[in-house]
């Protein structure tokens, strides 16, 4: 029984011991010079594509989250998805929103900026680009582990 | 306020719904410090799918619920003065050693946790935190009308937006109570919640070497273990669970809470402080996404087999009508916010299941993909074996529910992903490549928990039996209320 115990207590602790240190080893990783980077643009990204969008979105106002493209779709569920009023249905909406995705430029996110576009009691349309914040540089944001 | 601070508050605020509770079923334990705010998150989802389905602001459930909570525990104390949280636990009443390893172990193992939070330094928000987890969270602070609308509008396209509440309702808690609507804030709350999933399935280990020491005759021996494998564990899981564990992800929190419901309700000695503890974890674990649903509803079903035993089989009524009750409650609870997703007609609440797909080929490519994170069955499985084959007697003296249990938990949770990967429409490829890191880290820490016990099994085999140590009964005769029967030694601790 003395021998079986050492023997068990002595293999379960050492593989214990070996594990955390791989573990620590990979918490550490975390906190790499590239990914704070990747981090902090990744923040700055949807922090800035948030505050075109509070741009083009009034109080009361109703949203589509307009676009064929599903990337550009998720890119807006995360950037304001939290707080925007979604229309139902969409066709009813007093604002549709859409991402337009284009080179590095003042005014532009990673190159992205926030569409609104408003239809008129009249049937016209009208078109504005969020404004607000930008980041320099091209996107898209680096990509957080999934 | 800095995150810090509204962080703090945000935890603070879930603790203060959650204490009362815990500290009426748990007792004032050690471990009941890391519950609290699990239970309190717990309230969080209950107020939002009561928000759902009744309508009403998420606060005013949160509170009205805590209050009702509290107003419970206050009338039971009064009518049932020596069910008070100071009340004598079966087998307390250790000596200072015993005492001095409860605070030692808790204040060891929080703050390992605390420094394995240290991920939070980086500004990380995940991918699907940002997209749902600390998103949703808006929409659960919206109008009800608005939420029925964001939950079931199809041009989102957003189908996990039907994933239980848990995460986003803790962290529209937290936004709500704080004013600051950040996924930051979401992000360092479910840290936190996560870090006390962690601590209280550490903290098991920690009790589990105490509980031991009153029948051998050094007792120092087996707290000791329980200690340092507690710590260690705590590291090893921290580096399982990265990045999720610092970034928002739900993932984390369930697998943590399922292995301490293991901990405390197949493995420990079943007293009723440590069922109590086994229930709240299983409701985190269940209301907390897709797959801690199905392995909580696995675990309701394993924790009452367990505490019925073959006594209740055999047809005492006394055996099984408290587990029964209990777990009928539990899937009450847990069935409640799924059964909603179906009946508004939400995103994703409608199955995508068929028999129809290459059954052969997704189990494939199922085993293939998670085979290289299950590595570490490699060493669980024949130091289990070995254990049990020579060390079960004295586990059994020890009073700790056979081995076999915690590996049936890990068998259905395993089980019940793989069936879900395989049986499922979705593109089986994509769909392991980018989630079976996340999905098997319930297997892999209940691994890494049965070495843990065994461990610490193992050490008290070294410590010798005490002369005049009491018989131990068998596991589901523990479940007497009668605290003559209970096994030696505090099985949660009392705080020192």
């Amino acid at each position: 029984m003395t021998v079986a115990s050492a023997l068990v207590a002595a293999v379960a602790l050492v593989s214990l011991v070996g594990q955390a240190v791989r573990g620590s080893r990979t918490v550490d990783a975390q906190l790499a010079t590239q990914a704070v980077h990747d981090a902090t643009v990744d923040d700055a990204f949807y922090a800035c594509i948030d505050t075109q969008a509070h741009s083009l979105v009034g109080p009361g106002q109703t949203v589509a989250l307009g676009g064929d493209n599903l990337a550009d779709l998720i890119t807006m569920i995360k950037g304001f998805g939290a707080w925007v009023t979604v229309a139902d249905p969409a066709s009813r909406a007093d604002v549709v929103l859409t991402l337009h995705n284009g080179s590095a430029a003042p005014g532009t996110c990673l190159g992205t900026r926030v569409v609104g576009t408003y239809r008129g009691p009249d049937g016209r349309t009208t078109v504005r680009f969020g404004t607000g914040a930008q980041v320099a540089g091209q996107g898209p944001p680096p990509a957080p582990p999934l | 306020m800095t995150t810090v601070l509204a962080t703090t508050a945000a935890i603070c605020a879930l603790a203060a719904a959650g204490a009362l509770p815990v500290l009426a079923a748990v007792g004032l334990r050690w471990v009941s410090v890391t519950l609290a705010p699990l239970a309190g998150a717990v309230v969080a989802a209950l107020a939002a799918t009561a928000s759902l389905t009744f309508g009403g602001p998420l606060m005013s459930w949160f509170v009205g619920l805590a209050a009702l909570g509290a107003a419970s525990v206050f009338g039971l104390w009064v009518v049932r003065p020596d069910l008070g949280p100071r009340r004598v636990s079966p087998g307390s009443g250790g000596g200072a050693l015993h005492r001095a390893a409860g605070i030692v172990g808790f204040l060891a193992v929080v703050g390992t946790c605390a420094w394995s939070l240290r991920g939070l330094r980086s500004p990380t928000v995940g991918f699907d935190a940002r997209a749902l987890w600390v998103m949703r969270p808006g929409w659960f602070l919206q109008s009800h009308a608005h939420l029925l609308v964001d939950l079931k509008v199809r041009s989102l396209g957003l189908t996990q937006s039907a994933y239980p509440p848990l995460v986003s309702a803790s962290t529209a808690v937290a936004w709500k109570i704080t004013g600051i609507h950040t996924a930051r804030l979401g992000v360092t709350t479910v840290a936190v919640l996560n870090a006390c999933a962690l601590a209280t399935a550490a903290l098991a280990l920690v009790e589990c070497g105490r509980g031991m020491a009153g029948r051998l005759s050094r007792p120092w021996v087996p707290m000791a273990a329980g200690l340092v494998a507690a710590v260690l564990l705590v590291v090893v899981a921290a580096g399982v669970t990265q990045p999720f564990l610092t970034n928002g992800y739900a993932d984390p929190l369930w697998s943590l809470a399922a292995v301490g419901a293991v901990a405390f309700g197949l493995q420990m000695p079943g007293d009723p402080s440590a069922r109590a503890a086994t229930v709240v974890l299983i409701l985190v674990a269940g209301t907390t996404k897709d797959e801690g649903f199905v392995t909580a509803v696995a675990l309701v079903v394993l924790v009452a087999a367990r505490s019925i035993g073959w006594a209740g089989l055999r047809g005492e009524r006394k055996r099984w009508v408290a587990p029964a009750v209990v777990a009928l409650g539990e899937l009450a609870v847990l069935l409640w916010w799924p059964t909603m997703m179906r009946v508004i007609g939400a995103r994703g609440a409608s199955s995508t299941f068929t028999t129809k797909t290459d059954l052969a080929h997704r189990t494939s490519a199922t085993v293939h993909g998670m085979s290289p994170y299950l590595h570490v069955l490699v060493l669980a499985v024949p130091l289990a074996v070995v254990g049990g084959l020579l060390l079960s007697g004295l586990r059994r003296r020890m009073g700790l529910g056979n081995d076999l249990w915690a590996w049936a938990a890990l068998a259905v949770g395993l089980g019940a992903v793989g069936a879900v990967l395989v049986a499922s429409t979705s593109p089986i490829g994509p769909w392991i490549l980018s989630t079976v890191h996340r999905i098997t880290e319930f297997p892999i820490l209940q691994a890494w928990w049965i070495i843990g016990v065994w461990a610490v099994v193992a050490a008290a085999g070294l410590a010798g039996p005490r002369d005049d140590a009491p018989a131990v009964p068998r596991a589901a005769d523990v479940d007497t209320p009668d605290a003559s029967s209970a096994p030696v030694g505090d099985p949660v601790g009392v705080p020192g």
